[in-house]
């Protein structure tokens, strides 16, 4: 009992590079101030591609630490390298576009470095006091991230928007912890999972439903997904890109890893709640899309669907599903980085801009710009043979393996629906005359959305490297 | 008839809805609703203490005592949230903050 | 009956009603010290339950850290509340309706707990957590925890009032230009080379 809690370095550090990191960081920023701006910045980057690929080169046996609250298996590094990336591809992102600002807070690659480290810990959570100490850590640093550009009163309203209907979040997944604890008399994943089997009441069910409650805003899924529009208009563009391609993904692992490992047996149970999400989302996402003029609210509606698909493959319970979500997770994120750079690229000599019609003719001024769009739109849409349509594929698949098929049917509407606002994006640039003139764009700007280009179009040529990597992640948390 | 464990629940659940329900009420007023966001929490703590004491297990403490620390770091997050967004609005009504939209 | 019975009536009773006015009140410092109120009668109930550590750090820390924070907040903006109340009643009807519902459902569940026999084993009577068999303290036994076995929880809380630390900072330090600080540096490097300057004034010119 009394056995030393620290653990073997190894199995923690890429928790540990980034926490260092994240201090050292600090420390500079306050002696140097704005002069150590550019340092902070690539330091920053270097340390997120560094536990990156520290978390790749971990033992792929599942491993403990901290008397158990924190597990590292193969479910935890797939989602955990998918997230470093997201991060340190949505920084390069903020770094570019601060290039260009007044404003240079040193503060932001700490926040953006605190909040990955939150991240991982939700991934690797392992019982229910990890979880709400990793989703608040995350939480908070991306609370104060939505509001950073401090002068700008849109977004200092959606930080307060975000911050508003997240305390209130985590006080539901918190009472609902509560009950769960007070009725299993234990907070440890496997502590649960062995009481559930002794067969689950009214009283545990309930606790469940304020947990699912909690982490569905977490992963901005119906009904709690009110919040999205606002903030990813609010904030500024490179910020709520990393909500999109990280934040989601860590809180769909924390969502995959609470249900299968503590809840598993109860999969009747639940079933029928993340059903109705998953349906609610992705017909909401779809149809309240079609009206919106401005891209970032877009690809919020957008965002709201894409988390109802990878909740089909949740809703089927098993392995095939766990490794359907998985594969999605890391196709949106590469789509939603992608998509996000394009956003930022959308700057006029007076400024940004961010409306669909200020996209129209980009085809004729900038082709190779309108391309990469266009490739991720449809890919967004699910048109083959890009990434996007194998993501859904094989989510759709595994429900109807599971003998869920009226939900793949609704999902696969919904996406036919989806697709006309796609591409009536791809109609705007391609068909439409207008005096789009985007300033040339930075060789930052280039390669974030040549890799993810590439990565969108070859997915579907060679899959098996992501593939592979999911389905022994998934297998590990059988 | 002794105070038992259902007395302590109880009470945290009808201080639980007091919160929900001040927060459907005072949807214009920030400072209201992050005070609603602190009942919410004290009717948390108040179930684990509750589970801790009558379990005999200290573990629902020590889950009280974190949720205590970062309930104040949030306020503290949330008020500076608020001072930067009165600010620029000279103004705390949010008028969208409204939770049964869509 | 015992004296805790009737304290625990008067503790709960207090705290249910200082929570109400929260919610209810028309002036936002009235709501703040309702606020107060409950949180040291809730600090009452965990003394109750002998978290003695628990009730103390309410008081010390919430009542004396986090609720100031909020009255000085309530009283550094001025804000028309009057104004922000409006509305209301419009919802009370509805709110009311729903808020009565999702109460008995929560009792119900407490209840279901308890009466349903589900905790196998969980004694009913307070069992003052381990103090009891190993007869040491309510905060001797959280410290021997806190800091070792749980040692993960104690270092992610530190994290996490880092983040609360710098996000404050960030948002709310103001370095404006054009105000006049004072640099004790500045202030010793000065010399009589620098701070004074001699001139020759002619007669009946000025300077």
């Amino acid at each position: 009992m009394m056995a030393t809690a620290l653990p073997s370095i190894l199995t923690i550090l890429p928790e540990l590079v980034l926490a260092t990191g994240a201090l050292f960081l600090i420390l500079t920023g306050a002696f140097q101030g704005t002069r150590s701006i550019n340092l902070v910045n690539g330091a920053a980057f270097a340390i997120l591609v560094v536990a990156a690929i520290a978390t790749v080169f971990q033992t792929s046996e599942t491993q403990t630490a901290f008397n158990g609250s924190f597990v590292v298996d193969d479910f935890a590094r797939f989602m955990k390298v998918v997230t470093l990336l997201g991060a340190a591809a949505t920084l390069a992102l903020a770094i570019d576009e601060m290039s260009r600002q007044l404003q240079k807070p040193f503060e932001l690659a700490i926040l953006v470095l605190l909040s990955s480290l939150g991240m991982l810990l939700m991934i690797s959570a392992n019982d229910l006091i990890a979880l709400y100490l990793g989703l608040e850590l995350s939480s908070l640093a991306l609370y104060v991230l939505a509001a950073i550009d401090r002068h700008n009163a849109k977004a200092s309203e959606a930080g307060l928007k975000y911050f508003v209907l997240g305390a209130l979040s985590s006080g539901m997944l918190l009472y609902g912890a509560s009950l769960i604890y007070g009725f299993t008399g234990t907070v440890s994943f496997a502590g649960i999972a062995a009481a559930v089997k002794g067969g689950s009441g009214p009283g545990l069910m309930f606790g469940l439903v304020f947990l699912l409650a909690g982490l569905a805003f977490k992963i901005s899924a119906v009904p709690f997904h009110m919040w999205t529009p606002d903030v990813y208009e609010g904030a500024p563009t490179p910020v709520t890109a990393y909500f999109a391609a990280t934040n989601k993904i860590a809180a769909m692992a924390l969502t995959t890893r609470v249900l299968i490992q503590a809840f598993g047996t109860d999969a009747a149970e639940w079933r029928q709640i993340l059903v109705f999400i998953s349906i609610a989302s992705m017909g909401l996402g779809a149809f309240a899309a079609i009206g919106q003029r401005n891209i970032k609210r877009l690809m919020a509606y957008s965002s709201i669907s894409h988390v109802g698909y990878a909740l089909v493959g949740l809703s089927a319970g098993t392995q095939d599903g766990v490794n359907g979500v998985l594969v999605y997770m890391a196709i949106y994120m590469a789509m939603t980085v992608g998509t996000f750079g394009c956003i930022v690229a959308m700057r006029t000599k007076d400024g940004s801009v961010e409306t669909i019609d200020d996209l129209s003719g980009l085809a004729r001024s900038q082709p190779a710009f309108a391309f990469v769009l266009m490739v991720l739109m449809f890919s967004l849409a699910g048109v083959p043979p890009l990434a996007g349509f194998w993501a859904k594929w094989y989510v759709f698949s595994a429900a109807v393996d599971a003998g869920l098929v009226p939900l793949a049917v609704i999902g696969f509407l919904t996406s036919v629906v989806g697709a006309y606002y796609y591409l009536r994006i791809v109609r705007v640039m391609y068909f439409d005359d207008g005096p789009a003139r985007f300033v040339p764009l930075s060789g930052v700007l280039r390669a974030v959305l040549a890799v993810c280009g590439i990565v969108v179009i070859l997915f579907g040529l060679l899959p098996s490297p992501i593939v592979m990597a999911a389905g022994a992640a998934a297998k590990s948390l059988f | 008839m002794t105070i038992g464990l259902t007395h302590y629940l109880t009470v945290a659940a009808i201080l639980f809805t007091l919160g929900v329900f001040g927060i459907f009420l005072n949807r214009k007023n920030i400072i209201l609703i992050m005070m609603c966001v602190e009942l919410i929490l004290l009717a948390v703590n108040i179930n684990l203490v509750a589970f801790s004491a009558f379990r005999g297990d200290i573990l629902g403490q020590v889950y009280a005592l974190l949720i205590l620390t970062v309930a104040a770091a949030e306020a503290a997050i949330g008020l500076a949230i608020l001072v930067v967004y009165y600010r620029n609005r000279g103004t705390i009504a949010v008028e969208d903050v409204n939770m049964m939209r869509g | 009956m015992d004296v805790s019975f009737a304290f625990f009536y008067l503790f709960a009773a207090v705290l249910l009603g200082s929570g109400f006015m929260v919610v209810a009140a028309r002036n936002p410092v009235h709501a703040v010290l309702f606020l107060i109120l409950a949180f040291v009668n809730a600090a009452a109930l965990f003394l109750l339950l002998s978290a003695e550590f628990l009730a103390m750090i309410l008081v010390v820390v919430y009542v004396g850290a986090v609720a100031v924070l909020f009255l000085f907040v309530v009283m550094m903006l001025d804000v028309d509340f009057a104004e922000l109340k409006q509305g209301f009643l419009q919802y009370l009807p509805i709110g009311a309706l729903i808020g009565v519902l999702f109460l008995i459902e929560l009792i119900a569940v407490a209840s279901f707990i308890v009466s349903g026999g589900k905790i196998a084993g969980a004694p009913l009577a307070i069992n003052a957590v381990a103090q009891g068999e190993r007869n040491i303290t309510n905060v001797k036994a959280i410290g021997d925890v806190l800091y070792t076995t749980y040692v993960y929880y104690f270092e992610a809380a530190g994290l996490i009032l880092l983040v609360a630390m710098l996000g404050a900072i960030v948002l709310t330090l103001h370095r404006r230009e054009g105000v006049r600080r004072q640099s004790a540096a500045e202030q010793n490097a000065r010399t009589k080379l620098t701070a004074v300057e001699l001139r020759k004034v002619p007669f009946r010119q000025g300077v």
